[in-house]
């Protein structure tokens, strides 16, 4: 009879209508992921050892490696690893030619950027800032990618050997230190709060800052190659103002 | 509660002319500030509608449908409207200027005019007429013009051919809509709502007279240009149909419109098939929005399980199909009102 | 009088139901379709060409972007050519593999297929209660694999890597169910009457045309011919499984869908009979680091994908690159068959005409 397929679809969709909804509410429930899932290609600086196996490999150019050698030493070291994202076609082949498993695919899927130029990830020795989105020109790098690739242990990074001062690289950082010294002069307060947050705390650190143009300067070197290290500077710093203030007022009080 | 409103529209009457002004100004500001909120239920209406059709569609798909914007996404038309609002308003160089602007415009003031005559209540029609019925199908055949205005006006072969769709789709569902009403007209010997209303406090028109119910259901489907009668939009062929070249405001105009059809058309079936306001214990005006948007669920329904149907099918459905059951059902009442007259009951 | 005349319309490139970048020129008089003209290219990315400036193995990533819907079919055409080509030996275990996520693959295109037909038809809902089950089957390429719609999985002289723990329950979940989904497919979509009217006898192609043209896969078997490469030239092991090959009478729209349907199901008994008898073992067979071909050696082979006979054609000049690579592209060959289908037929019918020679415009672009 004509109209019982009509009526067979009318009850498959009224039967799904008073079912429950299958879809995911994405930002707020994030989806399960298997394993071998391919979300953002990762390279771990310390296990590479610059072979170039995965330049070679890598279908469409999103590798790119320089190295150097250090002096004493036969060894190629790694100057510069660029992922290019913006051309990844997530194929693999990088990871299942390396050698020592330095690259792999993370689960991160969240890959948009708001510039173009923010896609590419850049990975340089751990002595200086341990990575550099290119184009932003490296006075901080963005939290995202610093947890990305947590910075190795300070020991680790005094052995490794820098790059020649007078490389590009070298004289771009010393710029750095300069412009994030000056700005600690200027405006202490602003600069501080990225590594306190008392404000109280802040206060002390600048009035002492102020006098002492040594202790800014390493504060500023400090904050550029290592915000941690710089993080637990000011912290020392702070306790021991504060012991120092506090013992004056014990002074001040017994005379009364 | 039952007779709320018409109190309150009473006192302002007897205010009105206590105050000193002429008992004619005095009802014909009353009949405008009826309009007024009709015009602005129809309006707000419509937002929850919009919603609730995408909310339908979502369950339907096994989605959540909108969510994001307050409780259950309620506010999603409203971001949606102010969008519209705010976007730029296109009119192509090789358009009919003014047939292109002017199209919106007729086609909502053509649905809105629907709603004089429907009794949203006891006694509460706007107006009143002796020919509610007959002004309510010629005044619903006025937005195929619209339609085609649009589709002319645009200078688009997509509009073209989405209008010229909609002209040859509207005249030939017009009879089998016109010919399925005559079948309440006969018993009920009236074209005026509220009496039609009246005739049915005992048995719904809809138990009476089952074939026209459903020629007048698919007819006004497609009437309505709604799925799987959408031959003037068809997405899926014609990109947008007739208002494939409007945007912002305008286009929205027309969803408005599309709408306010829809409800006026829903509220037609639940008066002249389900009893209109007639119900117990709730006043009768909840009593129409009750039957009005239970009818308006089932057309989402059909509108999100069925394919569109091709136009020649379209066509030979209304003139093969629809025309000789609505003119059957013509004659299978005329036998059973004479017979039961000749039965003496 | 009133003076009549025809007009050209065109669907598409920018159109809501062609599939991507189809072109396709209508010549109309009134709602009645006259001719139709096919314009291809533009979805081209010259990946032939692009395959001369890659290596074999570079080139498998591309090969999957051909027939996105399919990935894994496309990749593995080009990955036994590249075998044939060195002569290598694949493992038992890979190959099992390969047969399973090939049918896999199979199953969602043509799950893809029912959806959009439904939703060029106007039935929204059909699409979305058809992506629901695909995504079923996409979770099986994002276990194996990691990626989910252009799976690179495939590698030359086997797969990237062995099946992940629970990857054969999975498969043998969605082998299950899936007679339920093809039911409800049919309650929502084929068993509709107003579908029904818009596919049967719309768009008849003849065996003798679909021949002519070069027609392959379920488009051509609707028709009528029994031509399956699984069957008829058996690649891979093909040959040890036990399957059907549905056929239909008519050749018009409605064939192409329940010969789609079936196939659906067909597939479904493929992968239960891999899954049963699928051997422990390597799953990578003795392959050359490096890739060379020996100068001048030439290869065509052609497998059954989702859309028909998927072909490629290798040559080698001896280096790590190939010198030519040339692909037979199903959906380019069965799309120069819409004219003569659409002739004489409703605008709306090009429509449904598109929607069942099933177009995957990556590939006939290329």
């Amino acid at each position: 009879m004509f109209g019982k397929g009509l009526g067979k679809g009318l009850a498959i969709t009224l039967k799904h209508a008073l079912a429950m909804d299958i879809t995911i509410q994405y930002p707020e429930e994030k989806p399960f992921l298997e394993d071998r899932y391919r979300g953002s290609l990762v390279y771990q600086y310390e296990k590479c050892i610059a072979c170039g196996l995965c330049i070679k490999a890598c279908p469409n150019r999103v590798l790119a490696l320089e190295t150097f050698v250090p002096e004493g030493s036969k060894r190629k070291q790694v100057a510069r690893y660029t992922i290019d994202r913006q051309y990844c076609l997530f194929c693999n082949l990088c990871v299942e030619i390396c050698p020592t498993a330095t690259l792999y695919f993370s689960h991160d899927f969240e890959l948009t950027q708001f510039r173009r130029e923010d896609i590419k990830v850049v990975y340089l020795p751990p002595q200086p800032s341990p990575i550099v989105p290119a184009g932003i020109g490296g006075t901080e790098a963005p939290p995202e990618a610093a947890a990305a690739e947590p910075a190795p242990a300070p020991e680790e990074a005094d052995k490794q050997p820098a790059p020649p001062p007078d490389t590009a690289e070298g004289a771009k950082r010393e710029r750095q230190v300069e412009a994030m010294q000056a700005a600690l002069t200027k405006n202490p307060q602003k600069i501080l709060a990225k590594l306190v947050q008392d404000e109280e705390a802040i206060e002390l650190l600048a009035a002492m800052l102020g006098k002492d143009t040594k202790l800014s300067s390493k504060l500023a070197e400090l904050m550029i190659a290592d915000r941690d290290k710089a993080q637990k500077l000011a912290a020392g710093l702070i306790t021991k103002v504060r012991k120092a203030s506090a013992a004056e007022e014990v002074k001040t009080d017994e005379p009364s | 509660m039952e007779r709320l409103i018409l109190d309150i529209a009473h006192l302002l009457v007897s205010w009105l002319t206590g105050r000193g002004m002429a008992p004619v100004w005095a009802d014909l500001l009353l009949l405008l500030l009826q309009w007024g909120t009709v015009l602005a239920i129809v309006t707000l209406n419509v937002l929850i509608l919009i919603w609730l059709e995408r909310k339908v569609s979502g369950f339907i798909q096994e989605r959540l449908g909108p969510n994001r914007l307050g409780p259950f996404g309620v506010f999603q038309t409203i971001a949606d409207t102010l969008k519209l609002l705010t976007k730029e308003d296109i009119i192509p160089t090789q358009t009919d200027r003014w047939i292109f602007k002017t199209a919106p415009m007729f086609f909502i003031i053509v649905a809105v005019m629907l709603y004089a005559v429907i009794p949203m209540g006891q006694d509460m029609a706007i107006v009143d007429l002796s020919a509610g019925l007959l002004f309510f199908i010629s005044v619903g055949a006025l937005s195929t013009i619209c339609i085609l205005m649009a589709g002319w006006g645009s200078n688009n072969k997509w509009s073209l051919l989405g209008a010229m769709r909609s002209v040859a789709q509207m005249i030939s569902y017009e009879i089998p809509l016109a010919f399925s009403l005559l079948g309440v007209v006969m018993i009920t010997g009236t074209l005026n709502l509220g009496e039609i209303v009246k005739a049915q406090d005992k048995v719904w028109f809809f138990v009476l007279q089952p074939l026209a119910f459903l020629t007048y259901f698919i007819a006004a489907t497609a009437e309505l240009n709604r799925g799987p009668f959408d031959m003037p939009e068809a997405e899926q062929e014609l990109t947008a149909g007739a208002y494939t070249e409007y945007t912002g405001m305008r286009w929205a105009l027309f969803f408005l419109a599309e709408y306010t059809n829809l409800v006026a058309v829903s509220a037609l079936m639940a008066t002249v098939f389900f009893g209109g306001w007639q119900g117990p214990l709730l006043p009768s005006w909840i009593w129409i929005i009750i039957k009005t948007y239970l009818i308006m669920l089932v057309f989402m329904w059909l509108k999100w399980t069925f394919p569109r149907i091709r136009m020649d099918h379209l066509m030979s459905f209304s003139w093969k199909v629809l025309i000789p059951i609505s003119l059957i059902n013509i004659v299978i009442t005329g036998i059973g009102i004479k017979f039961i007259q000749g039965m003496g009951w | 009088m009133l003076q009549t005349d025809e007009y050209t319309i065109n669907i598409g490139p920018q159109h809501p139901s062609t599939h991507g970048g189809l072109h396709a020129e209508a010549l109309m008089d009134g709602e009645i379709v006259k001719d139709v003209a096919v314009h291809l290219g533009y979805v081209h990315r010259s990946v032939e060409k692009i395959a001369e400036s890659r290596t074999y193995t570079q080139f498998i990533p591309y090969a999957a972007r051909l027939d996105y819907l399919a990935s894994n079919l496309p990749c593995l055409g080009y990955v036994q050519a590249v075998e044939k080509l060195l002569g290598v030996e694949v493992p038992e275990r890979a190959e099992y593999i390969r047969v399973i996520l090939g049918e896999l693959s199979r199953i969602a295109a043509h799950m893809l297929f029912v959806g959009s037909l439904a939703i060029d038809l106007g039935a929204t809902t059909g699409l979305v209660y058809c992506l629901r089950d695909r995504e079923r089957i996409m979770n099986l390429f994002e276990m194996t694999s990691g990626q989910r719609l252009i799976a690179a999985y495939m590698r030359i002289g086997g797969v990237s890597a062995d099946l992940p723990e629970g990857f054969i329950t999975a498969v043998e979940g969605v082998i299950s169910d899936l007679p339920k989904m093809v039911k409800e497919y049919d309650g929502l979509i084929t068993g509709n009457e107003i579908l029904q009217a818009r596919c049967r006898g719309i768009g008849i192609l003849k065996p003798e045309l679909a021949v002519a043209y070069g027609v392959t896969g379920p488009n051509l078997r609707a028709s009528g011919v029994p031509y399956d490469l699984r069957k008829a030239d058996p690649y891979g092991i093909y040959s040890r499984f036990d399957f059907d090959l549905p056929l239909g009478s008519r050749g018009d729209c409605l064939d192409r869908l329940t010969v789609r349907l079936e196939e659906i199901e067909q597939s479904g008994r493929i992968s239960a009979q891999a899954v049963k008898d699928i051997p422990e073992g390597e799953i990578m067979g003795k392959v050359p680091k490096v890739i060379k071909p020996a100068q001048g050696r030439e290869v065509y082979h052609r497998i059954e994908s989702a859309k028909g006979e998927l072909g490629f054609y290798l040559l080698s000049d001896g280096s790590e690159k190939p010198a030519r690579l040339h692909v037979r592209a199903p959906s380019f060959i069965n799309l120069m068959v819409l004219p003569h289908i659409s002739r004489g037929g409703k605008l709306q019918d090009i429509i449904a005409n598109i929607a069942t020679l099933d177009p995957v415009l990556g590939e006939a672009d290329r």
